[in-house]
């Protein structure tokens, strides 16, 4: 096709649209109205589960990898495990892909007693190593070397202040935080960087359990702790998983519940702006019942006429997906917070949808006026002509 | 040449069977005038469609130009319309939304056919309405329209005009000027069928046919 063709199948397409403008703006109404309502639901709905991720993820790490001889009662009881494990398995558990988790943390703890009172040495890796090298935002906090972090009970029955220097095992360690109360064991807790503790216990290279977040993504068989002690038996039978499932459960929960509501709506969505669709390019065809019978005298084969109609819908397709995708997320964004209480999170733009609207739009567009077209196309052109 | 040889063309309307042309033998050769008179619903218009291509009869074949017309394909019948055949109806069948120009130049969509605006204008000028080319159909008058249509059905060179009742619209100088350029067209080696009620194209034919309800009364 040469490009004055070209150009003037195009000039022919405009000027037909503004012909019937009314018929192109309620093909387009209803090409934004689809794109509109599934960009709109895609991103509150990822708004929400990334709060919801971030919600848990503040309530603290959902699964603990300890030595597999721990003995569960004392475990409980204390804490945390008196065993200890090699840090290695750390590295072993990235290894693994079949269940996502994150923020894998090593830690060590030791009870003392100190000052006549007992109190928890915890120390914590400098860095979370997350699977497959992804970068994520840190949970927890980093303490250099010669530095503690002092629970809330320690610095208030110790009257420790920040700046101020204490004594573990004849080694001097600066205060450089006091934690606010959070009313759990932690507030008797001192923090050490991992191995400056290890150094201290002379327990070099040993860990007595490693925190993750596991994003609870449904698993092949629909039970991501099953299929983690699975593959953890395989990749470090020295240890097991233990998982905090109030949290993990109310995290799936909500990311089943969003998806099964999108999986009812769309198909719904779908089919009702088809059918709108489709009917708007049925009053268009109708319309122009006299202009396909011109053009069949004229010379016009059924593809060509067909391919003017096809045209039209594009145009109405990428048209209609740009401003769906802007009047969705302008919508998720202003109103999504205010209906969905999406506080922690800003609703951001999910700029592939961009993308995939404008493949995918045009396409629909064509799928659903494809019905009038073919009807139109098979008229008895001769007799098009006469009605008029 | 154009050969029809026992077309028959009938169809369902309603609960009745309606035959429009009824077994129909007719000769007409290159170059010829032919006008196709009768009254309303005589199958006047509907031999002209069969004879473009756009209504299959029911029975019978068309030759033209050595071609058996029903035995092309839907597309090749397309192709043959688009070079062999210009159509002028009563009613223009103009697209309101383009201007004169490129209601013209809509051909060019048609594969291997490429008219220049210098073509339109030439042709245009020669039937009065170069300074009208840039109107839309709403803006012009009835004769403007035809004239405008007469272009569009001359200027990709065919062989045969199919003209339904093309001056049924026009005041009687428009009406002749019409004719003038059918006849000049025929005069250049072209061959011209046209539809008619009325007795002002007479005098530019060369051969008359009657039909009555669907067959040929008599050929003049």
């Amino acid at each position: 096709m040469s490009g004055a063709t070209s150009k003037l199948k195009i000039m022919l397409v405009f000027k037909e649209i503004i012909h019937r403008k009314f018929n192109f703006l309620m093909g387009l109404l209803a090409m934004i109205t689809i794109v509109a309502l599934v960009v709109a639901f895609y991103t509150i709905t990822k708004a929400t589960q990334d709060e919801t991720r971030l919600l848990t993820r503040n309530m603290g790490f959902n699964v603990r990898i300890i030595p597999v001889a721990s003995d569960m009662n004392q475990f409980w009881l204390q804490g945390y495990s008196d065993l200890t494990m090699s840090e290695k398995v750390v590295d072993k558990m990235i290894e693994q892909k079949s269940v996502n988790y994150s923020h894998l943390t090593a830690t060590l703890h030791k009870r003392i007693h100190w000052r006549d009172k007992e109190i928890i040495l915890s120390g914590i890796s400098k860095e979370e190593r997350e699977p497959m090298g992804s970068n994520k935002s840190k949970m927890i906090f980093a303490i250099p070397p010669g530095k503690v972090y002092l629970g809330y009970e320690l610095a208030q029955q110790f009257n420790l202040a920040e700046g101020e220097t204490i004594t573990f095992f004849d080694k001097e360690f600066e205060v450089i935080k006091t934690l606010s109360e959070v009313g759990s064991e932690d507030d008797i807790r001192v923090y050490f960087d991992l191995a400056t503790l290890q150094d201290l216990t002379n327990m070099k290279g040993r860990v007595n359990e490693v925190m993750a977040l596991n994003c609870m993504c449904s698993t092949k068989n629909g039970d991501p702790l099953t299929e983690l002690r699975k593959e953890l038996a395989k990749i470090a039978p020295e240890a097991k998983v233990i998982m905090n499932s109030t949290i993990a459960d109310a995290r799936e929960n909500q990311r089943k519940m969003t998806d099964k509501y999108f999986a009812l709506l769309f198909p719904i969505i779908l089919i009702i702006c088809a059918i709108w669709l489709g009917s708007v390019a049925m009053g268009n065809v109708k319309d122009r019942t006299h202009e396909i019978g011109i053009m069949r005298a004229l010379g016009f084969s059924a593809w060509k006429i067909s391919s003017l109609f096809l045209q039209r819908a594009i145009v109405i397709g990428v048209v209609g997906s740009v401003l769906g995708f802007a009047l969705g997320t302008l919508v998720s964004m202003n109103l999504g917070p205010k209906i969905f209480n999406v506080t922690m999170v800003a609703v951001d733009p999910v700029f592939n949808l961009l993308y995939l609207a404008v493949l995918l739009g045009p396409l629909f567009a064509v799928l659903a006026s494809m019905l009038p077209i073919v009807w139109a196309v098979n008229q008895d052109s001769a007799k098009l002509l006469n009605e008029h | 040449m154009i050969s029809i040889q026992k077309i028959t063309k009938s169809y369902t309307a309603g609960q009745n069977q309606v035959t429009a042309l009824d077994s129909i033998d007719l000769t007409i050769a290159i170059s010829e005038f032919v006008l196709v008179k009768g009254e309303s619903g005589s199958g006047k218009s509907t031999l002209l469609f069969v004879l473009g291509g756009m209504l299959k009869p029911s029975s019978g074949g068309i030759v033209v130009n050595k071609r058996d017309l029903f035995s092309l394909s839907e597309k090749e019948r397309a192709i043959y319309r688009a070079k062999e055949i210009g159509f002028v109806f009563q009613s223009y069948h103009l697209l309101p939304y383009l201007n004169a120009m490129d209601n013209i130049l809509l051909l060019n969509k048609l594969d291997n056919i490429a008219i220049s605006k210098e073509e339109v204008i030439l042709i245009a000028e020669e039937l009065g309405i170069k300074d009208r080319l840039y109107h839309k159909p709403s803006e012009l008058s009835a004769g403007e329209k035809q004239r405008v249509a007469l272009v569009r059905a001359m200027i990709t060179k065919p062989s045969i005009i199919l003209a339904d009742e093309p001056t049924g619209n026009l005041d009687e100088k428009n009406t002749v000027e019409v004719l003038h350029y059918l006849k000049k067209f025929q005069d250049n080696g072209g061959t011209v069928v046209m539809v008619t009620h009325g007795n002002l194209a007479d005098s530019y034919a060369t051969r008359t046919v009657n039909l009555h309800k669907g067959k040929i009364k008599n050929k003049s």
